[in-house]
């Protein structure tokens, strides 16, 4: 047998795969009924972990991780997408990609776009802006504070009436989404994390996010791999799902839109693993942050060794 | 009206007036008469909502008079209002060597203190900033306050808990309900924070005892005893009201001021492009 024929059965039956564990998972959803909080809501509350070895995009040749990872000249290793190396014996998934529309599992990335992500990962030493949110610890953005990033990926629910709080482990966000159908708020006010406006879809959390400001971008950690970096627009608009599906899962889907970066919009869905003695630690990122002076005094460091 | 009935008018109104004042007493001792504040499904006070303190602690929890702001060309925009101390018995227990360093601080401002960097706040500061905190108080389990400022938050775990793991900007904090106050004891704090703009600080010793008591529907009456035998003779108190946001469609926005001290931070290491913009020469009267 060729290496293209395994290749191509391998792909056959993770399609198989993929398709059964969707129609379980439908199964499932129709059998399990969402406990409800006292005001009536879907009750989502508690601690959750996204933790995958799912790689974010299906890779392809020409793709370079050490550019994405902010290290173009290779100087350091281990930081493609296969380091989710779980030490706390989850039993993890892998499956194709957490991308899955388009159904080629790649995001479509408008090339200026790329372009634009290149020359800023390239020059890290220059500006801190050319790093990402992340790293300068102003946010892992929305929805990019939900992409697994192999560390730091507690979240914990909770529900009050009208409002969805979720607490991010990775820099302490805590992000409120009020229920009550007020309008977004004036155009006026750019965000990194966007304006957020939640409503329910029978058992589903649907949250409406605009109001994004053009510094930030949608995905900001390694373990994004070629999407890491992207800008985004003001015109970015994202939208959530957040589904318990049975009593440890929640499916969270995230489709994002944005006619100035992206070609066509696309999604995520990445299941959230229940874990209640999962314990958060404080991520006080900027308050440590040597990354950032480190990098730009090793770049002023060799501009004057040139 | 016979002079006898006028008076026993005025001794009963009299009597009504000291019961009343007397509940306003008692209400900040935790026992809001009922029915004047919110309630959850479950009976509970209901602390759900958008708070912020309107005094001058946040620039010193002491008496402090009015002075100019540290940027003389910022005029009477940046000046600091005068306010009254909210410590009870008005100062604060310093050890002598202490209250030296407060002074230091104090002498010391930009460059002491963690607010200028965009740190995390601490606690209790984050709660009397000049910015409003939001809480989500679940049915019978955790409560989160989120603080506009530097996005900072912190989970009240209800009852009890593992003593921390390590040290925190925000501890660790645990909650319990006495009555209709919120106790929250809160330990497992670094020595970054400070408690205000005017230099007064603690140790990792920090102990906290906050009591959150709901005295109207949009008043809580917020008291902390402050605790630290590496820095004060013997524990503190202070106390303050906070009030509920009215605004229209109040939420907290986004105050992510990271961005903000970047420069400040940073700026010596940036590489230089030349099209760099000048900063004015703002001049600096103190500290």
């Amino acid at each position: 047998m060729s290496t293209r024929r395994v290749v191509s059965l391998a792909i056959v039956m993770t399609t198989v795969a993929v398709a059964l564990a969707v129609v379980a998972g439908r199964a499932q959803e129709s059998r399990w009924e969402a406990p409800r909080t006292p005001d009536g809501q879907p009750d989502l509350q508690g601690m959750w972990t996204n933790y995958t070895n799912t790689p974010f995009e299906v890779f392809a040749e020409g793709d370079k991780p050490d550019l994405y990872a902010g290290d173009p000249d290779r100087t350091a290793q281990g930081t493609g997408p296969g380091f989710l190396n779980d030490t706390a014996g989850r039993q993890l998934a892998r499956g194709r990609s957490l991308v899955v529309d388009p159904p080629n599992g790649r995001v479509p990335i408008m090339p200026w776009a790329e372009e634009r992500r290149n020359y800023k990962l390239a020059h890290i030493q220059d500006d801190w802006v050319n790093h990402t949110a992340w790293e300068r610890c102003i946010t892992r953005g929305v929805p990019g504070g939900l992409f697994p990033a192999g560390y730091g990926s507690g979240y914990q629910i909770l529900q009050s009436p009208g409002v969805v709080a979720i607490v991010y482990e990775m820099i302490h966000e805590a992000r409120i989404i009020p229920l009550d159908g007020r309008p977004h708020i004036g155009s006026r006010i750019r965000t990194w994390n966007g304006d957020s406006r939640g409503r329910w879809d029978g058992d589903t959390l649907v949250v409406d996010i605009t109001n994004y400001n053009d510094k930030g971008s949608v995905a900001t950690n390694v373990a994004t791999q070629r999407v890491r970096a992207i800008p985004q627009s003001e015109a970015l608009h994202v939208v959530e799902r957040f589904t318990r599906v049975d009593e440890n899962t929640i499916i969270y889907e995230a489709t994002v839109e944005d006619p100035k970066v992206f070609t066509a919009p696309w999604t995520v869905r990445i299941p959230m693993q229940r874990e209640p003695d999962y314990r958060m630690f404080e991520y006080a990122c900027h308050e440590g942050n040597h990354a950032l002076p480190n990098t730009l005094s090793a770049g002023r460091a060799r501009d004057g060794a040139r | 009206m016979s002079w006898l009935r006028g008076a026993s008018i005025a001794a009963v109104s009299a009597a009504l007036a000291l019961g009343a004042a007397q509940v306003m007493r008692n209400g900040v001792q935790g026992q809001a008469a009922a029915g004047n504040i919110l309630r959850t499904i479950d009976g509970r006070p209901d602390l759900n909502g958008i708070w912020q303190a309107i005094g001058t602690a946040h620039w010193d929890l002491r008496d402090h008079q009015a002075r100019p702001g540290p940027v003389l060309e910022l005029g009477a925009v940046a000046a600091v209002p005068a306010g009254l101390s909210v410590v009870d018995g008005g100062e604060i227990p310093y050890q002598p060597w202490a209250a030296a360093r407060q002074q230091e601080n104090y002498e010391h401002w930009l460059t002491r203190d963690p607010e200028v960097k965009c740190y995390l706040p601490g606690l209790p500061r984050a709660t009397y900033m000049p910015y409003p905190f939001q809480i989500v108080q679940t049915a019978g389990n955790d409560i989160v306050m989120a603080y506009e400022y530097a996005s900072a938050s912190r989970v009240i775990a209800m009852g009890t808990v593992e003593p921390p793991p390590v040290d925190a900007w925000m501890g660790q904090s645990a909650g319990r309900w006495e009555g209709d106050t919120l106790v929250v004891e809160s330990n497992g704090f670094n020595d970054q924070t400070w408690f205000d703009r005017a230099g007064n600080f603690h140790s990792e010793a920090l102990q906290l005892v906050e009591r959150f008591t709901p005295v109207t529907a949009d008043r809580i009456d917020y008291e902390v005893t402050i605790e630290d035998p590496k820095v004060f003779t013997r524990s503190w108190k202070i106390q303050l009201p906070l009030y509920r946001r009215h605004d229209r469609n109040a939420q907290l926005l986004e105050f992510k001021c990271v961005e903000f001290v970047e420069e400040l931070m940073y700026g010596h290491l940036r590489k230089k492009t030349g099209d760099e913009r000048p900063y004015g020469a703002a001049r600096v009267r103190w500290p």
